[in-house]
């Protein structure tokens, strides 16, 4: 993996802690801290220390630095420290606050800190420098921190890791700026705030919890939850779709997770800041890094039949990056978000010990770089749809396809046909069972209440059809109940039969 | 002949009452889907007169269902027609209980927003018609009446008497209720079957049945259901001789197949509706030679007359049943013309019921 500014690795950097954070099941803590200590020292160190599982050398073996651009002024040096990758011996310190820079670790058995020496612009075996290992005190705890000086500017790196953070709704995290003590800057992104995810949640649950939140924060605009727009939480409609599949060339699993939102804002409240209108911007991660969306990804987000959910996609643009969704005869109070997260299940290395990626890096064999567009196509496909499937589940209503509302519209002539049947029949012991199969009592029974009774019957069978998968045919396959004629349509079609022929 | 009508009167009212309960059980049976949450699956037999594969080892002559059609509330098109069955069912219900009889067109315009489209009532009531395993005019719905009648014949519909005999060149629409028609008497030896009611008025005016006792029934064009009716139930009482006379084009052959075989559409209750006795007069493509038809009558066969002739050229039961049919359709299609009844008058108005038609029967140059 190459990078050519110190900002882009700084961010694949964030990435990695928090996916170690996420791997170590517990509640973590991630702090990036940038510190320039004096003005006679200009440069500035940045620090990215985690609480997750121990990192290995592999994430980092094959990290390349190729910018020769002299503002960057970086020697191309990333120290590292860190407990051995053991995790199902982990646990956690909640309490534990990382308020110095040089203070990395919080961990478990291993009774080491390596620590190490890379070099992002050299080449061969000598690049990873293994440097004296400190001892832990007998303390348990595991964890990292990943640490470089370089001459960046320290206000155009914030507002990248601010603009990532923001984005990154699927990351809980401290960022802190401590330049000179005065003008310290101090940022916090939680999760979910007000809505608390148990310490197991899963990637989805929190990627679900976390989008909940962005919206409600208006996009992370805002630091609580609106709540002119968003007086209560039903006023969400969450789905959420997995699609898994094996990435043979590194042998883990890919997992595509969707979460799809539907909120109703009142369009009277004017003076809340909608960012895209009516628009829908799809917010996509790779590997718990945000992203852009490949046009392949997107493409196939177009091709899905969001008419069998009763929307209609007139198509995606994007506009400076983002990915937006424009909708057809969307109800203005209606707003639609869609976030979409790929990582591979494995976190590299988990299922290799320590001592065996010291043995890869000495041969410097280099691991193929992710590329996950080809099957990632496939997974956008099922995870968007499951999710839809989801929402469709829980509010059938809501999400009637076009085919079941047009269904629908016959629901009021097929329930009068129905009633006029009973009523109008001279049979009266045949209305009285009709009546009693529809929970009716004789004496309640006027026309219009034995019409809506049977019409509310029916629109609840028209919503459980549509439901079911499409494809879902209760007709024995023998039946032909395509085949129109059977034979040739050609001398068929015609006016074989005269007016009179009946 | 009293006895008799009171028994046609209370053959039909025990038929509309086991319809009555055979409606009341559907519309249960639905009810109990709707309330339960099942979602309702109505199969509909379906039939065909024929199969467009040649040779095919095919059932199509054996009157049973080739299959099932689904009406659920799962597809838009299935929704409308299952709705439109049912309003069609509810007419019908309310005709039996009343002992009312209506046409399908009065059907249509009982609800015509809803319907959208005579066709699709008419669809609509043979569906009813097979879920309830009955014909149309069990359903106590009857047409107008388009079919014509002569000859050495007299019957009653009901009360009304058809004294044909007493004038048998002057023309009687056939008769409706078909069910109602009894005492028939006849002294006629064959029964002619002619395509067009033009033709018919020529025989007519050629006062043909004086010169020869036999019945004339014209469907003018595409026979409906009561002259086909009427026609096997003449068939079936007198055990005469029926031939047909049609256009020497592929209309005409199509008529005379529906004559024999039943149309695709009624397919359902063909057997009720056929008359395998019929045989084919006239006019064939060979008689343009044999009977010297002038050249400007023969007209050139249209695309459409092609591409219909080639397709009931696929027709099974063409094949098994009539070849000698066949091989006269395909000959009209290779010589690429067509000519009409009339043209046979080219050489003398009166040629077609002086010679043609006596002719042919004399030296039975019919197939």
């Amino acid at each position: 993996m190459e990078f050519s500014t110190v900002q882009e690795l700084c961010l694949h950097l964030i990435s990695s802690a928090y996916q170690r954070c996420r791997l170590s099941e517990q509640i973590c803590r991630l702090a990036i801290i940038l510190t320039r200590s004096s003005s006679s020292h200009p440069s500035l160190r940045i620090s990215i220390s985690d609480t997750g599982i121990g990192s290995c050398l592999e994430e980092f073996q094959n990290l390349r630095f190729s910018s020769t651009d002299v503002a960057d002024n970086w020697d191309g040096m990333l120290s590292l420290k860190t407990t051995s990758n053991m995790p199902d011996q982990l646990f956690c310190l909640r309490e534990m606050v990382l308020s110095c820079p040089h203070i990395i670790l919080i961990g478990i058995r291993d009774t080491e800190i390596h620590s190490y020496q890379i070099n992002l612009k050299g080449s061969g075996s000598s690049r990873i420098t293994r440097l004296p290992s400190n001892t832990k005190n007998g303390a348990k705890f595991s964890g990292s921190e990943a640490y470089l000086s370089s001459f960046v500017s320290r206000d155009l790196l914030l507002a990248d890791i601010h603009t990532f953070i923001q984005k990154n709704i699927a990351i809980q995290l401290v960022a802190e700026d401590c330049d000179v003590p005065e003008s310290r800057y101090e940022k916090v992104f939680l999760s979910n705030e007000c809505k608390q995810s148990p310490v197991s949640a899963s990637n989805l649950e929190l990627l679900k919890s976390g989008i909940e939140d962005y919206v409600v924060k208006h996009g992370n605009n805002l630091s609580n939850k609106c709540n002119t727009c968003f007086p209560s939480w039903e006023q969400l409609k969450v789905g959420v779709g997995v699609a898994c599949c094996t990435d043979n060339r590194l042998h883990t699993e890919l997992v595509m997770e969707a979460v799809i939102l539907i909120s109703n804002v009142s369009t009277q409240n004017i003076t809340c800041f909608r960012e895209y209108d009516n628009k829908t911007e799809v917010l996509y991660f790779e590997d718990f890094s945000p992203c852009t969306i490949s046009r392949s990804s997107m493409k196939t987000l177009e091709s899905i039949d969001w008419k069998t959910y009763g929307l209609n996609l007139r198509g995606a643009v994007e506009q400076d990056g983002v990915t937006l969704l424009e909708w057809e005869n969307l109800p203005t109070d209606t707003h639609i978000d869609v976030v979409l997260h790929i990582y591979h299940k494995q976190y590299p290395a988990l299922d290799r010990s320590f001592l065996s990626l010291s043995e890869t890096v000495k041969s410097t064999v280099i691991p193929a770089p992710r590329k996950m567009s080809p099957l990632a196509r496939n997974l956008v496909k099922r995870a968007v749809k499951l999710a839809l499937d989801d929402l469709k589940a829980n509010h059938s209503q809501a999400f009637l396809s076009s085919r079941a509302l047009q269904i629908r519209g016959y629901a009021p002539d097929l329930a009068k046909t129905i009633a006029g049947l009973i009523l109008s029949s001279s049979d009266l012991d045949f209305q009285g069972e009709c009546f009693s199969l529809l929970g009716l009592q004789s004496q309640e029974v006027g026309t219009e209440i034995v019409e809506s009774c049977i019409e509310e019957r029916i629109v609840s069978v028209i919503e459980m059809n549509d439901k079911k998968p499409h494809n879902y045919q209760q007709v024995a396959p023998y039946l032909f109940e395509e085949l129109e004629n059977p034979v040739q349509d050609s001398e068929f079609q015609e006016n074989d039969f005269g007016p009179f022929d009946f | 002949m009293e006895g008799k009508r009171r028994r046609v009167q209370s053959e039909t009212q025990a038929q509309s009452v086991i319809l009555l309960m055979k409606i009341k059980e559907f519309t249960r049976a639905l009810l109990t889907d709707l309330t339960n949450g099942r979602s309702p699956l109505i199969l509909i037999d379906r039939f065909r007169s024929y199969c467009a594969v040649p040779n095919a080892n095919c059932f199509c002559a054996s009157d049973s269902p080739c299959g099932k059609e689904a009406l659920t509330l799962r597809k838009k098109s299935r929704a409308h027609r299952l709705v439109v069955m049912l309003r069609v069912m509810l007419i019908v219900q309310k005709l039996l209980q009343e002992n009312k009889h209506s046409s399908k067109r009065d059907i249509y315009y009982t609800y015509p927003s809803l319907f959208l489209d005579q066709s699709v009532v008419d669809q609509a009531i043979n569906d009813t018609c097979i879920l309830m395993q009955c014909s149309r005019h069990n359903l106590n719905v009857v047409s107008a009446g388009n079919g014509l009648i002569m000859g050495w014949i007299r019957f009653s519909e009901g009360e009304r008497i058809f004294d044909c005999i007493s004038s048998p060149n002057s023309v009687h629409p056939v008769p409706v209720h078909v069910e109602e028609v009894q005492d028939i008497i006849s002294v006629a030896q064959y029964i002619l079957v002619v395509e067009k009611e033009s033709v018919f008025q020529r025989l007519g005016n050629d006062q043909f049945c004086n010169a020869n006792h036999c019945i004339i029934i014209t469907g003018r064009g595409y026979p409906d259901i009561p002259t086909r009716r009427f026609l096997r139930l003449l068939v079936e009482n007198l055990r005469l001789p029926v031939y047909c006379l049609v256009d020497c084009d592929p209309y005409g052959f199509d008529i005379l197949t529906t004559y024999r075989f039943g149309s695709m559409q009624m397919a359902y209750d063909t057997k009720h509706l056929r008359v395998p006795e019929i045989r084919w007069l006239g006019v064939f493509p060979s008689d343009s030679e044999r009977y010297f038809v002038p050249k400007q009558c023969l007209l050139p066969l249209t695309a459409e007359d092609k591409r219909k002739g080639e397709a009931m050229l696929l027709r099974c039961y063409l094949e098994k049943e009539v070849p000698q049919w066949r091989l006269e359709l395909k000959l009209m299609l290779q010589k690429g013309v067509k000519f009409e009844i009339e043209a046979l008058s080219a050489h003398a108005l009166s040629f077609l019921s002086e010679s043609y038609i006596p002719s042919k029967i004399e030296r039975k140059l019919i197939m």
